[in-house]
């Protein structure tokens, strides 16, 4: 297979290789406190925000309303949860999958380059590819009311940010080797 | 190369931290904010909590397609400093697959809008939000009871609104016929 050796490309693709995952880096930054400020970052938080409210049990109503009117302080009215209902959700997937496979091919391509083991190499593509996957599939499972499914979400938050440390320091290690013609190796 | 061990190093707490990306939310006016610009006059806050009972779910069913997410629905009353009332805020909501929009609905004692305000919108959906209420409609639902259609103020932008806006006024609109659904049917319980 003719996979290439990053270390032994023109400047500028290694360049572009550099700027490219600190460019991503820089985005996850902001993906961090986006995350922290509407969803949260415990499993009852992401619950909260992905798991629909119980739905109203009619078997279980009074046939008449009932209220209750208390004296109120305006500094205690309770500000609306964020929450991601249904339609929302379809709108979120349909656009951070396409993006999540665009990102995980541009990083599998850094990847090529790489020079790892084969066996390690495949690791990473498939967890580049497969945390994006995950996330979406624990918003899904919680849209449908499973609300144990939280920690797949945030352990896939946690699994896409470790692919991309990982084919960052990879990416670091290569461009700062010398290329394989002055170490007297092969170049692919 | 021991430069770039420390600025991953650096990085990995926070991005150790990633998980889902829910769409943002924007809070335009905080509910407490609304609740005071809309019962101006009012000394004294009160909020009733009602639960919703089966006859009336059925027929806030009947008078409008919406069932309420949640059994219990809170009314904040403005009240003057002699007891007198000065109107009810609630808050009523519309979803989309653009996100949310919400607003605060406030009624006169008799019954009649007082005042309609956007509380939230998305990032995605304010621009289109902030261009509808620039086109001054949401004043057009002064005065409507709750037997009124709000939608009949959305009306008269066709033409003068973009696609988006003019969708985003009839979302609206369609968050105020809720609420005036929920209002005629459950305040007065």
């Amino acid at each position: 297979m003719g996979l290439y050796r990053l270390r032994d490309c023109d400047f500028s693709v290694r360049l572009g290789a550099v700027l490219f995952l600190l460019m991503l880096g820089y985005a996850y930054v902001f993906a961090f406190f986006m995350v922290k400020t509407w969803s949260g970052l415990t499993p009852s938080a992401v619950a909260a925000t992905y798991v629909p409210a119980p739905s109203m049990s009619e078997s279980t109503m009074p046939m008449e309303s009932q209220s209750s009117t208390q004296p109120l302080d305006l500094s205690t009215v309770p500000e609306m949860k964020h929450t991601v209902d249904t339609q929302l959700l379809v709108q979120d997937s349909h656009i951070h999958i396409m993006i999540y496979a665009l990102v995980a091919a541009l990083q599998v391509l850094i990847v090529f380059g790489l020079e790892w083991s084969a066996g390690f190499r495949n690791t990473i593509i498939v967890w580049a590819f497969g945390f994006g996957a995950l996330d979406f599939a624990g918003q899904w499972l919680m849209n449908f009311g499973i609300n144990g499914f939280a920690w797949l979400t945030i352990a896939s938050g946690w699994g896409m940010a470790l692919t991309y440390l990982i084919i960052l320091l990879g990416t670091l290690r290569a461009v700062t080797r010398p290329a394989s013609s002055r170490e007297g190796g092969n170049v692919a | 190369m021991k430069g770039s061990w420390i600025l991953a190093a650096l990085a990995a707490p926070v991005l150790l931290a990633g998980a889902a990306h829910p769409t943002p939310v924007v809070k335009l006016v905080e509910h407490a904010d609304a609740i005071r610009q809309s019962l101006s006059g009012a000394q004294r806050f009160f909020m009733r909590s009602v639960t919703i009972g089966q006859n009336d779910l059925a027929t806030i069913r009947k008078s409008v397609d919406y069932t309420p997410d949640n059994p219990d629905v809170q009314f904040y009353i403005g009240k003057s400093a002699d007891g007198r009332d000065v109107g009810v805020v609630l808050f009523p909501q519309a979803n989309t697959i653009h996100g949310p929009v919400e607003v605060a609905l406030a009624m006169t004692p008799e019954g009649r809008i007082a005042r309609v305000t956007v509380t939230r919108a998305t990032v995605e959906t304010k621009p289109w939000v902030e261009e509808a209420i620039a086109s001054g409609f949401l004043d057009a639902m002064k005065g409507l009871s709750t037997t009124d259609n709000p939608a009949s103020a959305v009306i008269p932008l066709k033409g003068k609104l973009g696609a988006m806006p003019y969708f985003e006024a009839e979302v609206i609109a369609a968050a105020v016929k809720r609420g005036l659904v929920v209002y005629g049917v459950l305040y007065k319980s």
